[in-house]
Order: structure tokens, then C-alpha cells, then sequence
């Protein structure tokens, strides 16, 4: 039984030490890496196609084509959290009780073996000296602690900044907190993308980490899509003009552009990408030299009869660049009940041998396009956690690199003639500049006194 | 005058000031040293004032921007924080003789900047997913970590070279004018939290920018995550110094091992992942 308890607790010690946290640091930085050089998010058709069977079978078993979101990964940032919580619960209260720990005396011998020092006699009494050397004291500190000491001897502290110390726990809070809020959105919140045709109305996002659809519950309606680019073809501006509908009644209008999103009841959009769709295509179809040739017009996506043949045609695509072809068609055509056929028409390339249907050459005669809108959807309740997470993460960065916790002791005895006076510093933060401090204080206290001195 | 002068009188100035700084140290001269400083400095006025110029130029054009939007600008305006750091960084410590190491980087940085065909100098409008005022927050933290990161580099590569020499007292050739390998050590760590303390605010500038903008404030994106790396590397750094066995020589290590990860998320990640930080290959 005792053997048990042994063992947990050294695996608590192990689990809150910090050669665990830089185990942690570098796995975690070499799974980072792994997840760089392999493409993530693909299909496990890609991935096949890709790979070969053989190595895309280990990837996906080890789920290294979407590691940041593995078992394995997860576990490693869980194993963090603990390892951090485990510290903070080590080291917290030891270092409470080590600031807590307050001087009761000095020790002038004791003083003098600080690497910041100076012994000083000072031909000045007592007590001038006592005023003295507190009053400046508390000019240049503001508080001034005094310890027990005899009548003939003064004990001066200051101190400052001990809450520093403190800010590291503050640090690693912060840290678990975003864990808090990552967290929050991955299991209460969505990401989702909105494909908007100019004029059409939505409630459907959809989520492709879960290859499905939701439903908002109020639509969004995609007034017109606005590209502009500058002379030299870059583009300058991408815009959706949007209006929400609550119960078929408008609730809001509402410009989206990029770096410029809109937020609705807790869901934001964001400006991702735009492409071109097209809305009708009039196409010719002609058989041979000098054969039959008919023209149709075909709405996207919309079933007619396929010129006198008792065969249905149907626009079912359409790309703007087909493999650097530029914009291409497709169209089907099928026997009711059966399996439709189809192909790919190229409108720039009209001669292109493969424009061909059911024996028909086909040439787009003209096309009427429009724009499709890309929305990035998006739930985050952990987004507040995670940002209050980060001012807290920086202001702890801050000050627990640069506010030093710092001491000054004043020790002052009658001996005679004069007075004797050690004055020492430390400090957590070794610097030139605390020893620059020091040295000017020492400095002030051996002017105000030199000044006294003269005066009298 | 205007700022591309400027700015290609820069790069030779600093394979100038470089040039001092080496020789200094090489011939154990510290005049050819201070020499490199002011060299340094007085480079540093011209840079400063061809990046302002091209801001203004920008203006010119009609569609004025911080001049921080593309490799071009960023290398340019990393050597400036560089060699910034350094100075101020050299003034506090006193120390002159690993001036050759930022200067270099940034003569480096200037000289590919300014030569290479793949690096576009042309002022160019920004395209829409740069245009927001987190820009400037931005790239200015990031390169302000970079940076440091930069000098910790040279400053653990001289550590690790002093630490060869001690291990044989009897060579003859102990630099004095390279500080003892307790101050390299010391020097490094102020260096590395202050780059840890820029880059942790480079990168949450960056994240809460996705957020505003792509409405995520983390995606994964490689250049993303190799600043995290880089982060994590340092984080190991800041954390070896407090465990027994992991002081010195593998503090130093890690350093370097750090700013390769630097320079990995800065060159690598644009020329060989792709991601949505890719504009900065243009
Ligand atoms: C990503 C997570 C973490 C961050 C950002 C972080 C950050 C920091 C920082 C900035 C310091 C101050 C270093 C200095 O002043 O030199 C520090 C100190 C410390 N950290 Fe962490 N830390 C993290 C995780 C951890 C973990 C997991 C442990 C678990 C053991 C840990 C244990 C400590 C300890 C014990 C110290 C005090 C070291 C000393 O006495 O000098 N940290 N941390």
C-alpha cells in the first residue's frame, strides 16, 4: 500500500515537473513541424491517389493528414494543461510561503555579504542621520518598513514589486484559459461556408469538418456581389451586400468585405472567396457539314427536351477555368430513367474536337453570368475567453519580464563619533540598471548627509 | 532623391559597417569597432529615411500604405529593426564585438532584398486581405521578436564558441574583446525574453486579425504554425534555464535551433508550403 502511494506520488512529481513541460514544448513543436509538411484536411481519396494504399493507409490510421485535430494531438495538449496545473499546484503555495517569509531584524554582517553593498561611517549623530536617510527614503520609495531594533540602531526596508513574482502562475492561467476557450468553441461553436448566388436567400451552412449542413435560424439574402480591381488587375475590393431576414421580414442590411465582417445574433460572416456562376447558356448544336442544327436555350441546372429527340439536356455545370482552358459547360443528356452522359464544352476553344454531345458538335454561343458570393459562417463563444486570455497572457509577459522584485535594507547604529550605516540591495533581476540604482541612492544618502554636515 | 537610392545605398553601408565590425575584432582593433557602430548608426538614418520616403511614395501613387505589405518591404524593414535593436541593445551592454552578426543579417536581408529576381521592389497597391490596421501591429512585433531572436543567434553561437576554447585554456587565441561566456549566457536570455515577449504579441495580433478577418483566430495555417513553433522553441528556452542539466551549452543550442525555425517561418514557409500567408512570395 505504502509502495502505491510512492508511486503516485512520483508520477505527480513527474507529471508537475518541468523537464515534462520540455518534453512537451519539443514533441509538441516536432508534431507541429510533421503537420507542416504534410498536406492536412485532404480526402481520403487524395490521400490514396496521393500516397499509394500502403502509405495512405498508415496515414490515416496514425491521422496524420489531419493531425490537429488527432487523438494524438489532443492528447498532448490535454498532457500540457496537466502538466501545468500539476506545477501551479507544486509551486504555488511554496512560493507563497517563501514571499510571505518576512524580515524580522537585520543583520549588518549579514548585509554586507550582498553583492549590492555599502558600508558607510558617517560623521553625523544619530539621529540626524535617522531623519535623514528616512525621509529621503520615503521620498524616493514612497513606503518606508521598520523592523525591531534596538534605540541606537534603525532597520529600514523597502520593498518593491513583490506581486511580480506572482505573475508567472498569472502566465500559465492565462494559457489554460485559452485552453478554456479553444475549447468552449470547438465544442459549442460551428465554422461553416455560405454560397450565395446574387439574389438568393439562405439559411444553410455548411460544415465541411463534419460534411454537413445547418440551418441558421434567420435566412441571409445576397443583395449583389461587388469585385473591383485596381489599374493594374490586382483586386482592390471584394463585397457582399446582404440583408438578414427574420420570418421573411428584413432585419438587417448590411455590407461584408474583407478585414470587414457583419455579426448577427452571435453568428459572424466574413468575406472568403466569390466565383462566377452562370444563370442561362444559349448553345448551338449542330451533326456534320451542312447537317441538322438546332439552337437551345438552357437555364442552369433546368431539364428541357433535347432539340426533336425524345432525350432530356441539362446544363449541370460550370467552371470558369477548365485546367487552363478557361471557362467551360458541362451538359447531360439522358433517356428518361436511365444514366444521363455528358461532357465538358469549352466556350473559348469552339473547334475543340471533345465539344461533343450524343453526335452533336456544340458551340456556347453566349453565356449570361453572375456572381456567387462566399461566406465564411461562424459561432465562437470561446472567443471572448481566448482574447481575455490573451491581454492576460501579455500583461503577465510584461511584468513578470520587466518589473523586478527588489529590496533595499538600511541598517543606521550610534557608534562613536558618528553614525555607522550599511545599505544594501537585491533584487530578483540582476541588471546594470538596478545596480545603477543602487549606486544613486547610496550616492543621494552620502549628499544629504555631506550637506548636513556643512550646514552645521 | 528617392527611397530606392536610399535604400541601395543602405545595403552597402551595412557590408561596410560589417566589414568594420569583423576586422575589429579580427585584428583585436576596438577603434575599427566603434568605427562599426557609427557606421551602423549612420546607416540606420538613411534606411530610416528611404522607408519613409517610400511611404510618402506610396501616397504618390494613390494608394499610400505602411511600407510593410510585401517580402520586399519586410526584409527591408527587418534589417532596420535589426540593426535598431542592436545599437540600443550594444549601448546597454557595452559590448562592441558582435556587431559583425546583425549587421551581416541585415546586409544579408537588404541584399537579397534588393537583387534577387524573385523579390518584386515595385510599389504596389495592397490587395484586401491586407488592408487593415492590424498590419502594422503585426508585421512590426513579429520583426521586433525576429529580430532579437536574430541577435541571440550570434550571441549563443559566440557562447558555444567561447565554451570550444575553454574546454582547451591552453590556445592562444582568447578573444578579450568578446565577452566571457557567463555575460554571452546572461546577454542571450535578456535577448530571448524580450523576442519571446514581441513574438508573443506578433502572434496574437496575428490571431485576433484572422479573427477579425477570416473569423478564425487560429486555422493552422504552416506559417502560423511554424510561429508556434518558433514560440514553443523558445518557451523551451525560457523554461531549460530553471532545470539542473539543461543551462549552457543547451540553452544555446536551443537558441539556435529557435532562429532556425525564424527563418524557416520566414523564407521557407513562403517558398515551400502554401498557406495563407503565400501573398508574401510576390
Ligand atoms: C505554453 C505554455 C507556457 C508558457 C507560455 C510559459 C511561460 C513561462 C514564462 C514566460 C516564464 C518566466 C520565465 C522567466 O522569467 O525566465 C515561465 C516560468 C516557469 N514556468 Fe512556464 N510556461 C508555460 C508552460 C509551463 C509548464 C507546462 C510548466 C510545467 C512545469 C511550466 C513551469 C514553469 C516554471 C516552474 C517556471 C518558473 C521557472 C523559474 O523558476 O525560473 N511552464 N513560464
Amino acid at each position: 500500500m505504502k509502495d502505491f502511494h510512492e508511486r503516485v506520488l512520483w508520477l505527480w512529481k513527474k507529471l508537475g515537473s518541468l523537464r515534462f513541460a520540455l518534453f512537451l514544448f519539443i514533441i509538441l513543436a516536432v508534431g507541429c513541424i510533421i503537420g507542416t509538411l504534410v498536406p492536412q484536411g485532404l480526402s481520403e481519396r487524395e490521400i490514396f491517389s496521393r500516397y499509394g494504399p500502403r502509405t495512405a493507409r498508415w496515414l490515416v490510421t496514425l491521422q496524420i493528414t489531419d493531425l490537429y485535430h488527432s487523438l494524438g494531438f489532443r492528447a498532448l495538449l490535454v498532457l500540457l494543461g496537466v502538466n501545468l496545473i500539476a506545477c501551479t499546484l507544486q509551486r504555488l503555495p511554496k512560493t507563497m510561503a517563501l514571499l510571505r517569509d518576512r524580515d524580522e531584524f537585520l543583520d549588518p554582517a549579514k548585509l554586507t555579504k550582498y553583492a549590492l553593498h555599502r558600508v558607510m561611517d558617517v560623521p553625523l549623530e544619530f539621529s540626524k542621520v535617522r531623519s535623514l536617510s528616512e525621509g529621503l527614503l520615503r521620498n524616493a520609495f514612497g513606503q518606508v518598513q521598520h523592523l525591531h531594533a534596538p534605540a541606537d540602531t534603525l532597520s529600514l526596508v523597502v520593498e518593491k514589486g513583490r506581486w511580480s513574482r506572482y505573475m508567472v502562475y498569472i502566465i500559465h492561467l492565462s494559457v489554460l484559459w485559452i485552453f478554456v476557450g479553444a475549447l468552449a468553441g470547438s465544442l459549442y461553436g460551428f465554422k461553416g461556408v455560405m454560397n450565395l448566388v446574387e439574389g438568393e436567400t439562405s439559411n444553410e451552412v455548411f460544415i465541411p469538418r463534419k460534411r454537413a449542413m445547418i440551418a441558421l435560424p434567420f435566412q441571409v439574402r445576397c443583395n449583389d456581389f461587388h469585385v473591383s480591381f485596381y489599374e493594374n488587375g490586382t483586386p482592390k475590393e471584394f463585397r457582399s451586400d446582404v440583408t438578414i431576414l427574420e420570418n421573411d421580414l428584413p432585419a438587417l442590411h448590411a455590407s461584408i468585405r474583407v478585414n470587414d465582417p457583419i455579426s448577427y445574433h452571435g453568428v459572424t460572416f466574413y468575406q472568403a472567396s466569390y466565383g462566377a456562376v452562370l444563370k442561362k447558356a444559349r448553345a448551338a448544336f449542330a451533326k456534320g457539314e451542312g447537317g441538322e442544327r438546332f439552337e437551345l436555350e438552357l437555364p442552369f441546372g433546368e431539364a428541357l427536351p433535347f432539340g426533336s429527340t425524345d432525350l432530356k439536356v441539362q446544363v449541370v455545370d460550370f467552371t470558369e477555368d477548365f485546367s487552363g482552358f478557361g471557362p467551360a459547360v458541362a451538359i447531360a443528356t439522358w433517356k428518361e430513367g436511365e444514366q444521363p452522359t455528358g461532357s465538358w464544352i469549352l466556350m473559348n476553344h469552339p473547334d475543340f474536337h471533345g465539344n461533343r454531345i450524343q453526335g452533336y458538335h456544340v458551340t456556347v454561343l453566349e453565356t449570361e453570368r453572375g456572381y456567387y458570393t462566399g461566406l465564411q459562417v461562424k459561432r465562437d463563444p470561446g472567443v471572448p475567453v481566448v482574447l481575455t486570455g490573451f491581454v492576460i497572457l501579455l500583461v503577465g509577459l510584461f511584468t513578470t519580464f520587466y518589473v523586478p522584485h527588489k529590496k533595499f535594507y538600511f541598517w543606521a547604529q550610534k557608534s562613536n563619533p558618528g553614525t555607522t550605516v550599511v545599505v544594501a540591495a537585491w533584487s530578483n533581476k540582476k541588471s546594470l540598471a538596478f545596480e545603477k540604482e543602487f549606486q544613486h541612492l547610496c550616492d543621494r544618502l552620502a549628499d544629504a548627509w555631506d550637506r548636513r554636515n556643512e550646514e552645521k | 532623391m528617392n527611397s530606392s537610392i536610399l535604400l541601395g545605398v543602405t545595403t552597402f553601408a551595412y557590408l561596410l559597417a560589417t566589414t568594420l565590425y569583423l576586422a575589429g575584432i579580427t585584428f583585436h582593433k576596438p577603434k575599427w569597432l566603434t568605427w562599426g557602430t557609427l557606421c551602423a548608426i549612420g546607416t540606420l538614418l538613411v534606411q530610416t529615411a528611404g522607408i519613409v520616403l517610400r511611404w510618402k511614395e506610396s501616397y504618390d501613387l494613390g494608394f499610400g500604405h505602411a511600407p510593410l505589405s510585401n517580402l520586399y518591404e519586410s526584409l527591408v524593414f527587418g534589417s532596420w529593426v535589426l540593426v535598431l535593436i542592436y545599437v540600443i541593445f550594444e549601448k546597454k551592454i557595452g559590448h562592441r564585438a558582435l556587431g559583425f552578426v546583425p549587421s551581416g543579417i541585415a546586409f544579408l536581408a537588404m541584399a537579397y532584398a534588393s537583387f534577387s529576381p524573385g523579390v518584386v521592389s515595385k510599389i504596389q497597391p495592397l490587395v484586401p486581405a491586407l488592408k487593415s490596421n492590424w498590419l502594422i501591429a503585426h508585421v512590426v512585433t513579429c520583426f521586433m521578436g525576429y529580430a532579437a531572436f536574430a541577435i541571440s543567434f550570434g550571441l549563443s553561437v559566440a557562447y558555444l564558441w567561447r565554451r570550444k576554447k575553454a574546454e582547451r585554456p591552453l590556445s592562444l587565441s582568447t578573444n578579450s574583446l568578446i565577452p566571457g561566456s557567463r555575460e554571452l549566457d546572461e546577454f542571450n536570455y535578456q535577448m530571448v525574453l524580450f523576442g519571446f515577449f514581441w513574438l508573443s504579441i506578433g502572434i496574437i495580433t496575428g490571431s485576433v486579425w484572422a479573427n477579425s478577418a477570416w473569423g478564425s483566430y487560429w486555422s493552422w495555417d504552416p506559417k502560423e504554425t511554424w510561429s508556434l513553433i518558433t514560440w514553443l522553441i523558445y518557451a523551451a528556452v525560457l523554461h531549460a534555464r530553471a532545470v539542473r542539466g539543461w543551462r549552457g551549452p543547451r540553452v544555446a543550442w536551443l537558441s539556435v535551433a529557435g532562429f532556425c525555425s525564424v527563418l524557416f517561418t520566414y523564407f521557407g514557409v513562403n517558398f515551400l508550403l502554401s498557406g495563407l500567408h503565400s501573398y508574401a512570395t510576390k
